[in-house]
């Protein structure tokens, strides 16, 4: 066991910390957090985006110096901002992103990142995988030693994470959300491993999103809100549902009134977007398209599941025009635009909300009227000569934003200054104009709070009722079957199954690790 | 025709010392392009101070030293104080070539170049075969720069402190959540650089030649730069490069000596150069590792 009880009636907790309080300029990250977890359970932390959690959990791993307040482990107090001290008290993380270098073999970033003592500073490469044969028997075995990082399977790496985070003998594991990028069948495989580990005697801290996930694993709960800890470690019996989202979400619940988008109506069933036997190169990046064949009508919404890395972006960017097509048709509306460039296919209602909103979705240091205008700048107004009135631009450009309440002090601040949830906004506020007939929407909602994330979900299905067609492309499965029509699962670049609502978690689970039914 | 394989040695060695100090910034993830400054610092301090000792090996001592702090100069301007690691970079091979230049003549009031009596020790006089003289006249330290290589793969691929400079180089956050100061790393990276440096200088002016001249490494630096980038930053890549470059050096030496007569002299300059670029387009047909190389740098910004 971790923490041998050494004062018989209060047991020391695992991890403790006192008022800790972190700012990043006039933002307050965390603030006055107090927080004790007993050893040997499995402690779930929750709160929305930016509400804390990661920095609460940097603080604690060593990668984040706090401004006030001290952390102990065991009792133990360890200096502020060493990651190294951490480790050595017995405290190892696994990061929300992976943190192994994808050049790296196995062995090697093992090597590099186990906090292991004594370790020689010169090392044969059959010795090195001698060592670490153990620590990745299950995992796949020695032959995986020599693997390169980046050849792994997403679920593997966040395997590795943990192997490595153990492998210095870790007493105290904290995982900043683990599953975000995970099957459903890896979750649970996840899951069952950390009760393993509880077993031994291993003290859990995990970061998570989702309620249903705290209920699977967590015994105690604590909840973050603003930088501040607003529900204490309590036992999950203790809890309900409709208490825990109230402390996530907090009193004054701020309604967005609807939007009522007025998209070209179409009463008949009509053909928006339609791929046919569509391949294309693979990038640096990302894997190409193998014969794809989908259709988005109008009024409908076509969901596309898979785990990232199979092909979604190159879909994406394909459907855009941003990607050339090697082979197959791409038609919109029922005219062949495959060879078509982006501002055509704009200009024949396609809209697009590109995956990574800060570097594709808007300009970061362009004023926020020259992002909202940007599609109005495409091929209109091809009768009057070339010129534009910047009065006219920027007046629309604030109305329409105001119309998609985007929260900003001028239309002539950059676009960089908006917190995640406003530049989603002012993306839709572009992209949701008169014109639309097919919207292609690449995890929309992805980092966004509750609020922020209701209001992309009812924009997409209002868009749907107004009769245009909406893609879908998200990893979480939750939101896809809440909003989609049909659903299509990706992996390796092709299209492997098919379903219709109602959805069978586990039948598209199975068919997101490309496991043949 | 003998002479080729000594003139490719020659010309080789100081390229190949100078791009293992470039393969060790660049796995650091230092783009360092300070290489020619501290080639030419290390050049000029040699035979300044050897010539004042008397003594090759203090002259060479005080080249290392001389580059030790211009390095951590250039890693407290570019780390503590941020700022760009191009222009930082240019900037100390600015400060090398007006630096040693401006020294020549307020030391030994002179300008263009000054001889030496100092050089490094020969232990090889000469290896003849039947032919005649195949190796002749090599100074010590290109005899052990295939040492130096050795030693440079055996730190930068098999030990604990290359595994950590590569992944900083490569991907900060990894070293950083697995307790290494990525600072510090490249301090370090950037102090063996330019020890490495100072023996490329001290070959070209004490072991090829027995004089400093203003500019005498002639871009030598920026060359040893392409060789770490031909060599995909593998230090032995980076050393066959060097040595490719040093073997167009002596054919572009060795064509100037019999073919001046009929073919223009800026021709057979041109050589060389005209070789590097064939051999960069070459490389870049050959590999698909180095375009991995420049996607994984695009992972050097770091989460937050």
């Amino acid at each position: 066991m971790t923490a041998p009880s050494r004062s018989a009636p209060a047991e020391t907790p695992a991890v403790r910390c006192r008022s800790l309080g972190v700012s990043f300029g006039t933002v307050q990250a965390l603030r006055e957090v107090s927080l004790d977890l007993a050893p040997g359970r499995i402690h779930a932390l929750v709160g929305q985006n930016g509400a804390g959690k990661t920095t609460l959990a940097k603080v604690l791993g060593g990668l984040q110096a706090p401004q006030t307040g001290d952390v102990y482990i065991d009792g133990r107090r360890i200096p502020p901002g060493d990651v190294r001290a951490a480790q050595i008290a017995g405290l190892a993380m696994v990061h929300q992103h992976f943190s192994l270098p994808p050049s790296f073999t196995v062995a090697e970033a093992l090597e590099l990142t186990a906090a292991r003592k004594g370790g020689r500073s010169f090392f044969r490469r059959s010795e090195l995988h001698r060592q670490w044969q153990n620590e990745v028997a299950e995992l796949g075995g020695p032959t995986m030693l020599s693997t390169r990082i980046r050849d792994l399977p997403v679920e593997t790496r966040q395997s590795l994470e943990i192997v490595r985070a153990l492998a210095g003998d870790a007493r105290i594991l904290l995982l900043d959300e683990p599953t975000a990028l995970l099957t459903p069948a890896a979750i649970d495989q996840l899951f069952e491993r950390l009760l393993r580990l509880r077993d031994e005697g291993v003290t859990i801290l995990i970061v998570l999103h989702k309620l249903r996930e705290v209920a699977a694993v967590a015994e105690t709960v604590s909840v973050l809100r603003d930088g501040e800890l607003v529900l204490g470690p309590r036992e999950m019996a203790e809890v309900s549902e409709g208490l825990l989202s109230d402390a996530i979400v907090g009193p004054a619940f701020g309604t967005d009134r609807t939007i009522s988008m007025a998209p070209a109506v179409k009463p008949t069933q009509e053909t928006l977007l339609e791929l046919v036997g569509l391949s294309s190169r693979e990038s640096a990046f990302e894997l190409g398209l193998d014969e794809i064949n989908l259709r988005v009508e109008s009024g409908e919404i076509v969901g596309i599941a898979g785990v990232e890395g199979n092909g979604q972006r190159s879909l994406v960017s394909v459907i855009a025009g941003l990607a050339p097509v090697a082979e197959g048709t791409m038609r919109l509306g029922g005219v062949d635009a495959t060879r078509t460039g982006p501002a055509g296919r704009r200009q024949r209602g396609l809209r697009l909300v590109p995956f990574d909103r800060n570097t594709e979705g808007i300009s970061r240091s362009a004023p926020l009227w020259l992002n909202q205008s940007a599609l109005r700048l495409v091929g209109r107004h091809r009768w009057r000569l070339p010129l534009i009135s910047l009065r006219q631009y920027k007046r629309q450009a604030a109305e329409d934003m105001d119309t998609w309440r985007v929260r900003y002090d001028t239309v002539a601040q950059p676009a960089e200054s908006l917190s995640g949830g406003n530049v989603q906004r002012l993306i839709l506020s572009r992209e949701l104009s008169p014109g639309l007939e097919v919207l292609v929407a690449a995890q929309p909602t992805r980092g966004l709070d509750f609020s922020a994330t209701d209001f992309v979900r009812r924009s997409l299905r209002e868009l749907r009722d107004g009769g245009a067609g909406v893609l879908l492309i998200s990893s979480d499965l939750d939101e896809l079957f809440e909003l989609s029509d049909r659903l299509l699962v990706m992996y390796g670049g092709r299209i492997v199954a098919r379903f219709d609502a109602p959805y069978d978690r586990r039948a598209v689970g199975d068919a997101m690790t490309g496991a043949q039914r | 025709m003998e002479q080729i394989l000594a003139t490719t040695l020659r010309s080789a060695a100081p390229l190949v010392l100078v791009a293992t100090a470039g393969v060790f910034a660049f796995r650091a993830g230092i783009f360092h392009l300070g290489l020619e400054g501290l080639m030419i610092t290390g050049a000029f301090t040699t035979v300044a101070v050897g010539d004042a000792t008397g003594s090759v090996e203090l002259g060479i001592l005080a080249a290392v030293g001389v580059n030790l702090a211009l390095s951590a100069l250039y890693w407290w301007v570019i780390g503590p104080l941020g700022a760009n690691v191009i222009i930082a970079g240019l900037g100390l091979t600015s400060i090398g070539l007006g630096g040693t230049a401006f020294a020549l003549g307020a030391i030994f009031d002179t300008r263009g170049s000054i001889f030496t009596d100092v050089v490094l020790p020969r232990p090889v006089r000469g290896i003849t075969s039947g032919a005649g003289v195949i190796i002749s006249d090599l100074s010590i330290l290109v005899w052990i720069t295939p040492l130096i290589v050795l030693a440079a793969w055996v730190v930068l691929r098999r030990s604990r402190f290359g595994l950590r400079l590569a992944a900083v180089g490569e991907y900060p956050f990894s070293a950083r959540s697995a307790g290494v100061n990525p600072s510090i790393v490249r301090l370090q990276a950037l102090l063996i650089s330019g020890s490495l440096c100072a023996l490329g200088g001290a070959e070209l002016s004490v072991g090829a030649l027995r004089n400093f001249t203003e500019n005498m490494t002639n871009g030598r630096g920026f060359i040893a730069f392409v060789a770490v980038i031909f060599g995909a930053w593998h230090p032995i890549g980076a050393a066959l490069a060097g040595l490719f470059f040093g073997f167009a050096d002596a054919i572009g030496i060795q064509s100037q000596i019999n073919i001046t007569e009929r073919v223009p002299r800026e021709f057979v300059l041109m050589i060389p150069f005209v070789l590097t670029i064939f051999a960069v387009w070459l490389g870049g047909l050959w590999r698909r590792r180095s375009l991995e190389a420049e996607a994984g740098y695009a992972e050097l910004r770091e989460p937050d």
